[in-house]
């Protein structure tokens, strides 16, 4: 195989003061959108492996695996590479009985960790929404600044960012110069 | 020089000294100074030059409302601010500043003379005197009028610093910190609300800081503000933002907030921020703005040293700093009798209290007896006298019956004026909640609210300290349980304070010639009491065409100190009441915000997002020029060393016709298509027949409107029988998925189809020439690339270098061409491949000016360019990519309409001009008569034009009404200097029979 090109990984924004913060570009995954009837959603979970949120802005993880549900008929899937094949597979052999979609993204996002006391502070310099009223163990599409991106709370203090490849950069440097105040302690 | 400071007195540390300059001057202030109490303290009150007259100006005020003290702060390179007002800016050390308006200098300044013309600047001056002749205009009166006009001088180097932004959610948002800010703040706080808290001066306290009169629950004003502070910033769920203002009140309650980070500091962090914006959405506002206090209209009220009495009050009891030896005091407000008495206590002979009531309560009387200081009540003020600053003060009795008796000059170096105090409604007014007039106050207050926000304090029209808590209190505790949180208002005890009323005004009762008074009403904007009379005269009889055509109002203090006096004044001349008359809107921001504070860390790298696809970089190390194309940024062309773009473009087109080349087409949008209801939705949205297209095969997509125009177009690929791989257009993208997911959502929910944006998950290189399928023959795998297996507008998938693909066979040259998709991160490699591969075959990079180029020769159409959303299929010439048998899709019906069919629409032709070498421009407009008289009748516009290297001549297409009936016709372009002429043709020029796309 060819060598991959990923725009941010190597590249970390870290800082170690009262209020740190670690941001940084996440290992890669397989990706997919999947989108399917609601009332079929329980047999695409029996495909998939594991259970899909049911209710929307919700988020499960299991066995690595991370599902968000961003719709109605709306789920994004992030899965370890090795398992790409076999849930391909699963979905192809649901499709017969239920038709959906499950199309591969793995290759359209960049995720992206931003983890620490400070990750809140850092998130709001370009995110319009109450974060903090955002519960562990959601997520949703919004806007960040000006690029659309996908957030998760993982936990108290970490987020992740799902955002297309090339919106990354700015999404990046945004991090990075909010990054720089919260260094500065200003 | 005599210092004005007097030690222990204030707030400022006096043991803190910093040096800064003024005009060059050195000077020593103390930390906690602004600009202006630091230059008072050194008896300096000339601190510019005003606007239109040129007229020597001092400190008016103390605070944000500051009309006269403009200077510029030099901060280093790069760093020059004009205009900021000398009575917020903070001293520190190594601090460099200017005043403004004048030449050659502050003292001296030639444009004074504008001081004697001033019946040449009367109101309206500029639509009056400038008029004639009109050729004078543009070259003699504009000029000289820029030239002169324009506060300071506007920064000439990028703004080396940054800016930030932050969005923040609260459930009170408190406005203003003065006494009735705290209180709410306090009782909101105590509820376990968030709580932000802003002020725009450097510490909390409003006018406690400079009042000092009263006690507060049996502590000084000082020590409760110092408790009231410690106790906010105890509470965690209270934010405290200081040096930051207010600037603007939006719907639903989002409150702008401009946060001064570095500006206060001699040296500040490298990389800091020196502002930051703050978007706050407030589930409850209280507004704690305050008031501002009204100068008194009077000839002369404007010299170096004339000044509100209550910001005298300030500099005296805030900064230590006593504003003159001897001043008098002027007012028909209780308020200014206090600052009197204050500077009367600290030591200072105050020369006399003119009081323009001719009753004034008996304790203030007893008070002034006391501090042995002469009253003078029922007097007016008729002049001031001192050039450069005021030393005297020209006083005369007013009787009962109104008579103004002869005048007594009283000596001064400083006067002091209150002409009552205006609540600040700037905020609540922004969200358009109704403003009630108050009669006897002669004032606006806030009315019925639009927005979830109460108004406590003086700025409600609540003066007295003891109420201002009060209301300030119950507005805290009231916005917290709003917000739904126990609350309950805490009580304040007040001691020592007194009710003090006042009387309102016009222009003060003068015995000389009014029409010559220079009594300014807008210090800022130079405008004086007969300015807005002589607008009425002139028939201005609403206050918005008052303010506009005298200005009053206008400048960048947004008649702070003058909007109500310039009321008062209309009214009367008006003789119709106040609100009749009306009140100028105010609108955000506040105070003057810099445009890095809205910009944010949107400038430079971060103005806007840069779409870059995972092949750019190597088109960045290989030289390419670049063109934004949507949010993208795309290679242009390749050219070589010294090459011009023209030989650039010309090399790469005869590549790719004669051999090979390769282009990045990751842009182009992409749409994957799933469900058994997949043909149907594609029946629907193009115009195109989808049913027996098999998969394997391509085919271009036409897609329009509802009203039957074209919208976007792409060549589409069925990968299955319920599989589609979508292409739009590079900026049609997002466009066309949002459409698509609309129909589906809100017209056909019954479809079982489902959309996902796949974008950027493909790279895209387009490979062109007779040399492509060469090229990829021995990189391919699992695909039989002959023509029998695989012929033009297929699709395939398998691998190509190792890695997966979706390969296109398609064409947008005329040339045998492939598509090939590959995962983005495998985008870079793939082309690097290719590229190190095609080096037998000359293989040449090409960018986005070639691919015009060579569609153009072929007449294929970029929806954008050829069409302006008024071009139906049939007008492009593309009249065979509708499924006639369909029983519809989107914007079917509106083709039936007859005027979708009309034979004179403008129709997409071919041009050749008539001079082979003429390359039209672009956008051109297109005549059949060039000899017709002015205006002539335009019938279409040149939309692609370039030089073709294949037909060695130039080409173009056009729009033109009727055009495919004029073929062979000529047609004229007229452009500046030249009228060309040009041959109507079809819209292919190469390769009509498209023999070359099979070879």
């Amino acid at each position: 195989m060819l060598h991959e090109h990923h725009p941010l990984i190597g590249r970390e924004i870290a800082v170690r003061k009262v209020t740190p913060l670690n941001i940084r570009a996440v290992a890669d995954g397989a990706r997919f959108v999947l989108r399917i009837d609601p009332a079929q959603a329980a047999q695409a979970a029996k495909a998939f492996g594991s259970p899909l949120p049911g209710k929307i802005g919700d988020v499960t993880v299991s066995k690595g695996r991370l599902a968000v549900r961003l719709g109605p008929d709306e789920w994004h899937l992030v899965v370890p590479l090795t398992e790409q094949e076999a849930i391909e597979t699963a979905f192809a052999k649901l499709y017969a009985t239920v038709p959906h979609s499950l199309v591969d993204v793995s290759h359209r996002e960049i995720g992206i960790a931003v983890e620490g006391v400070a990750a809140m502070l850092a998130l709001r310099s370009a995110i319009a929404f109450d974060i903090g009223g955002m519960p562990v163990g959601t997520g949703c599409r919004t806007i960040f600044d000006k690029a659309q991106i996908i957030l998760v709370r993982e936990a108290e203090d970490r987020f992740r960012i799902e955002v297309w490849r090339s919106f990354a950069d700015h999404v990046w440097g945004i991090l990075d110069a909010a990054s720089r105040e919260i260094a500065l302690g200003i | 020089m005599t210092s004005y400071r007097i030690p222990e007195k204030g707030r400022v540390n006096q043991g803190k000294p910093v040096r800064f300059t003024f005009n060059g001057a050195s000077y020593v202030g103390f930390e906690g100074d602004t600009l202006a109490s630091a230059l008072l303290a050194n008896g300096v009150h000339l601190i510019g030059r005003s606007f239109k007259y040129h007229r020597p100006r001092g400190f008016l005020s103390a605070g944000s409302e500051e009309p006269n003290a403009l200077v510029g702060t030099d901060r280093g390179p790069g760093r020059f601010e004009p205009n900021t007002r000398a009575t917020v800016l903070e001293v520190f050390d190594g601090l460099n500043t200017t005043s403004q308006n004048h030449w050659p200098s502050l003292k001296r300044d030639i444009g004074a003379v504008n001081d004697a013309l001033y019946m040449l600047f009367s109101a309206g001056f500029y639509y009056k005197t400038f008029m004639w002749p009109k050729s004078f205009w543009n070259k003699v009166y504009e000029p000289i009028i820029r030239g002169a006009a324009g506060l300071g001088k506007s920064p000439t180097t990028p703004d080396p610093d940054t800016y930030a932004s932050r969005f923040a959610h609260c459930d009170v948002l408190v406005v203003g910190s003065g006494p009735a800010g705290l209180a709410a703040a306090l009782d909101a706080g105590k509820s376990g609300a968030k709580v932000i808290l802003v002020d725009e001066q450097a510490e909390l306290g409003g006018s406690l800081l400079s009042e000092t009169d009263a006690g507060i629950n049996g502590q000084s004003g000082w020590q409760w503000l110092e408790e009231a502070r410690s106790a906010l910033a105890a509470m965690n769920n209270v934010t405290v933002l200081t040096r930051t203002t207010a600037i603007g009140y939006y719907h639903q309650n989002l409150v702008g907030l401009c946060q001064r980070l570095t500006d206060h500091l001699p040296n500040p962090p490298a990389d800091a921020p020196r502002e930051r914006l703050w978007k706050v959405r407030a589930h409850q506002v209280v507004l704690a703005q305050g008031s501002i206090e009204k100068p008194l209209v009077f000839e002369g009220n404007d010299r170096p040293g004339v000044m509100l009495a209550g910001s005298a009050r300030s500099y005296l009891n805030r900064y230590g700093v006593k504003v003159g030896n001897r001043p008098v005091i002027v007012t028909s407000h209780d308020s200014a009798w206090l600052a009197a008495f204050d500077l009367a206590e600290a030591g200072v002979k105050v020369a006399a209290i003119i009081d323009i009531r001719p009753n004034v309560s008996g304790h203030l009387m007893e008070s002034a007896a006391a501090l042995g200081v002469e009253v003078l009540s029922g007097w007016t003020v008729t002049g001031t006298s001192g050039r450069l600053r005021v030393a005297s003060v020209r006083a005369n009795p007013v009787s009962r019956s109104g008579v103004v008796g002869s005048a007594r000059t009283i000596a001064c170096d400083a006067l002091l004026m209150s002409g009552g105090w205006t609540p600040s409604i700037h905020l609540f007014s922004h969200t358009k909640g109704k403003l009630d007039w108050n009669e006897e106050g002669q004032m606006f207050l806030p009315g019925e609210a639009t927005e979830e926000s109460r108004c406590a304090g003086a700025g409600n029209g609540v003066f007295s300290l003891a109420a201002a808590l009060a209301e300030g209190a119950a507005a805290g505790a009231a916005a917290a349980l709003d917000a739904g949180f126990a609350a309950k208002a805490a009580s304040y005890r007040v001691d020592g304070e007194l009710v003090l009323t006042g009387a309102n005004n016009r222009e003060l009762p003068t015995d000389r010639n009014t029409s010559k008074a220079k009594a300014f009403v807008d210090f800022q904007n130079d405008v004086t009491a007969k300015d807005i009379r002589l607008a009425v005269r002139e028939g201005f009889k609403s206050i918005e065409h008052i303010k506009r055509y005298t200005t009053t109002g206008m400048a960048t203090d947004q008649g702070k100190t003058s909007n109500i006096n310039g009321l008062a004044i209309a009214s009367d001349a008006v003789k119709r009441p106040a609100p009749a008359v009306g009140l100028t809107t105010f609108r955000p921001p506040y105070t003057p915000t810099t445009f890095g504070a809205f910009a944010g860390y949107n400038r430079g790298e971060l103005f806007e997002v840069t779409r870059k696809t995972p092949i750019d970089g190597w088109a960045e190390q290989n030289g390419a020029e670049f063109e934004p194309v949507s949010l993208w940024r795309r290679a242009w062309y390749f050219p070589k060393k010294g090459e011009t773009m023209h030989a650039a473009v010309a090399r790469e087109c005869k590549s790719v016709r004669e051999s090979l080349g390769m282009f990045d087409a990751s842009t182009l949008g992409k749409i994957e298509i799933v469900g058994p209801d997949a043909a149907e939705f594609m029946n629907r949205m193009y115009t195109n027949s989808w049913t027996k297209l098999a998969p394997g095969r391509l085919r271009y997509g036409l897609m329009l409107g509802e009203d039957g125009f074209i919208r976007d177009d792409g060549v589409i690929g069925r990968l299955t029988t319920d599989r589609f791989h979508v292409t739009t257009t590079t900026g049609g993208a997002a466009r066309v998925l949002g459409m698509m997911e609309d129909y589906l959502q809100t017209e056909w929910p019954d479809l079982k189809v489902w959309l996902t944006s796949t974008t950027e998950q493909w790279a895209v290189i387009a490979l062109n020439g007779p040399n492509a399928r060469k090229l990829i023959e021995p990189l391919v795998e699992g695909i039989d690339l002959s023509d029998e297996a695989f012929p033009h507008m297929s699709v395939a998938e398998g691998k190509i270098c190792g890695v997966p693909t979706r390969l296109f066979r398609v064409s947008f040259t005329g040339e045998l061409g492939y598509e090939i998709n590959v995962p983005a991160r495998y985008g870079r490699a793939v082309w690097e491949e290719l590229y190190r591969a095609g080096q037998q075959h000359g293989i040449t990079p090409y960018g986005t000016e070639t691919m015009h180029v060579l569609r153009a020769e072929k007449g294929y159409i970029i929806v954008g360019q050829d069409t302006d959303g008024t071009v139906t299929p049939d007008d492009a010439g593309l009249g065979w990519a509708i499924g006639k048998a369909k029983p519809d899709f989107v914007g079917k019906r509106s083709l039936t309409r007859p005027d979708m069919q009309k034979a004179d629409r403008k129709q997409l032709v071919g041009l050749l001009t008539t001079d082979p070498n003429t390359v039209l421009e672009e956008g051109a407009q297109i005549v059949l008569d060039p000899s017709q008289t002015l205006p002539m009748k335009m019938v279409g516009h040149v939309t692609s034009s370039y030089w073709s290297a294949a037909l060695g001549r130039s080409i173009a297409m056009a729009v033109i009404e009727g055009g495919k009936a004029r073929e062979g016709e000529t047609i004229h372009v007229p452009t500046p200097g030249r009228t060309h002429t040009a041959k109507v043709v079809g819209t292919v020029f190469f390769d009509p029979e498209n023999k070359r796309l099979s070879a």
